[in-house]
């Protein structure tokens, strides 16, 4: 018998026996989907990650204490001084976080500000949208003025910020003149957004912010990307040397290649347990599928009896089963693909980065085929061996 | 004797024997029998004789304990599971007593059916499937299903089935089991005017009215086969 005979011989029977064939097959749409999604997560993840790190420069190393909350020995901005001499550092800036109350106007909120040495900016991309930029005078006269994030000064003004440029705010009850805010730069990569922070001058931060809770990280950036690992090494060597009540131990030194391998291999650990997870199911639905097809060879062992009277080998009778379990599943593979896009906008919305694509829907298909085939073959099998009498006779 | 006139089916000294447990169930008892081209033989006996086991070997469905069988010439009993059914498929067309249509095709479905597995091209097997129904009168019920045909239409497309690829012999086992009296004329009238065709039958009966219907009768008891004149 031909392949389109065998083909349209198989749907009539398929389709004779919808219900049953939509819920053998039930499994196979859950496991395609999963598949599709696990290939879209992968991607979404993927995606998520080059971007984060597009605007990371590669050569960035981060110097921070390795223990959240009191320290009792932390970096100073001498420490950062001392890095800018290794041959290996372009630059290094000190830089402090804190959080607190800001106020424009009649409008409070907890923000983070940061302070920050003023060539800082350069070197990050910070630009000025409207106003001035942090001045050397300011770092050294210590004067109070902010440049504001471009989200913050939206947020302070009820989305007006020209207007605050020139006027006072007041961070944890001191006043600052805002002086410019700052273009938009969006996700850098940093643990800390700066479109939602205040920027002062870094000695002004020392002053009257952080006074002798300052506990500054260090932003190092290291002449290129070949010599991140010299300059970790001359890091730690330094940090060795002038802190010598604990050495370099006490710090963190993060450069952006190995967290840019850390989240990689993260995404990667979230492909594999979902992998697995679709893996799982399948085979479980395959079991499912092998079950209904031995049902169904005892079901039809009379018809096997009258196909193989009239002469059909056993070859074919093979042929007809498994293809009828192949297209069960492939049918499933198909509303199972369906299923997964369907999918795709509930993950965005529960902030899970998922892209659809064709490559996912054809490895989804190709193992919902493989689960057909592998789990269709020996009740196939055993209805081919059937031998004519027995068959015929079977009632 | 012509050429024509030489068995096609020639059993020799068939044996069958049912194991069942320790006991031996000789189900046939070298059983001979020739069947020439052209003849319409029915085999008569009650059930348990072993009628239908020989049915099944002639039908090449099963193999005998012991003996010889040539169907067309060919040694059956040396032959290999593929090329039984191929022969099956060539120069045998059955029908049964429960007509045994399969439920989910249609009636030209089901007649197209071994001209599909002789892999002939589905339009022109199409054709010939419908030449078949046709010639049996059932050219008005070609897309019907077995269970909106009465018994007796579905006993003539199962015939349509048997003969729509041109066989040697046409084994029929106990075709008008399961029919009433009208359809059971009816049939017979159709396995006639094949014959008359020159058509080979076979025919398994228990009906004595029906195996008169033959040119020959076999009767089978005890797993022994006489011929006309020699039953006991």
């Amino acid at each position: 018998m031909r392949f389109k005979q065998l083909l349209k011989l198989v749907l009539i029977n398929v389709s004779q026996n919808k219900v049953r064939s939509f819920l053998t097959t039930l499994g196979v749409i859950v496991g395609t989907a999963t598949v599709f999604l696990v290939v879209a997560i992968g991607k979404g993840g993927e995606a998520q990650v080059s971007e984060q790190f597009s605007k990371l420069n590669v050569g960035s190393i981060m110097v921070m204490p390795a223990q959240r909350g009191k320290v009792v020995d932390p970096l100073t901005k001498k420490d950062a001084q001392l890095f800018t001499e290794s041959d290996n550092i372009a630059h290094a800036f000190p830089v402090l976080r804190g959080n607190g109350d800001i106020n424009y106007a009649d409008f409070s909120l907890n923000g983070g500000f940061i302070a920050i040495p003023p060539e800082f900016q350069q070197s990050n991309n910070l630009t000025i949208q409207q106003g001035r930029a942090l001045e050397d005078e300011d770092e050294k006269k210590k004067n109070k003025c902010a440049v504001l994030g471009a989200e913050l000064a939206n947020t302070l003004t009820d989305g007006n910020p020209s207007e605050i440029v020139g006027q006072s705010i007041t961070i944890n009850r001191r006043k600052f003149e805002v002086v410019g805010i700052y273009n938009r730069v969006g996700d850098t990569g940093s643990p800390f957004s700066y479109d939602d922070a205040a920027f002062i001058a870094y000695s002004v931060g020392e002053k009257y912010l952080l006074g002798t809770r300052a506990n500054p990280t260090i932003m190092v950036e290291a002449t290129g990307l070949e010599t991140v690992q010299a300059a970790i090494d001359d890091i730690t060597y330094i940090l060795n040397e002038t802190h010598r009540m604990g050495g370099a131990e006490q710090f963190r030194i993060l450069d952006a290649g190995s967290r840019l391998a850390a989240a990689q291999e993260s995404a990667r650990t979230m492909s594999l347990l979902l992998l697995a997870v679709a893996v799982v199911v399948l085979i479980v639905s395959g079991i499912g599928i092998m079950n209904v097809m031995f049902v169904t060879v005892k079901e039809r062992t009379g018809e096997i009896g009258i196909l193989k009277a009239i002469g059909a080998k056993k070859r074919e009778i093979l042929g007809q089963f498994l293809a009828e379990a192949v297209v069960i599943s492939l049918a499933g593979g198909v509303l199972g693909a369906v299923l997964g896009f369907l999918a795709v906008p509930l993950l965005k919305y529960l902030e899970l980065p998922a892209v659809p694509s064709v490559g996912g829907i054809v490895l989804g298909l190709t193992f919902s085929v493989i689960t057909g085939v592998f789990f269709g073959f020996y009740p196939a099998w055993k209805a081919a061996e059937l031998s004519p009498i027995d068959a015929l006779r079977y009632e | 004797m012509g050429e024509n006139r030489l068995p096609v089916v020639d059993a020799r000294d068939i044996v069958k024997v049912y194991q069942s447990g320790s006991e031996q169930l000789k189900v046939l008892d070298h059983v001979s029998i020739q069947v020439r081209r052209k003849d319409f033989i029915a085999i008569l006996g009650p059930s348990g004789s072993g009628k239908s086991t020989l049915m099944h070997i002639l039908g090449c469905l099963d193999l005998p304990t012991s003996g010889e069988y040539y169907l067309d010439g060919l040694d059956v009993l040396r032959l290999k599971e593929n090329q039984l059914a191929e022969i099956r498929n060539k120069k045998l067309g059955f029908v049964f007593q429960k007509f045994n249509l399969l439920p989910r095709l249609t009636a030209i479905q089901n007649v197209v059916l071994p001209l599909l597995y002789r892999g002939i091209d589905e339009k022109e097997a199409m054709k010939l499937a419908e030449e078949k129904l046709s010639l049996l009168g059932l050219g008005e019920r070609l897309n019907h299903k077995p269970n909106e045909l009465s018994g007796g239409e579905q006993q003539r497309v199962a015939i349509a089935r048997a003969i729509v690829g041109n066989p040697e012999v046409i084994l029929a086992d106990e075709p008008t089991g399961n029919l009433d009296s009208k359809s059971t004329k009816d049939v017979i009238g159709v396995f006639q005017e094949l014959n008359k065709q020159g058509n080979t039958i076979v025919m398994i009966t228990h009906d004595v009215e029906v195996a008169r219907q033959a040119n020959k009768i076999f009767y089978i008891r005890d797993g022994k086969i006489y011929d006309d004149g020699g039953l006991p």
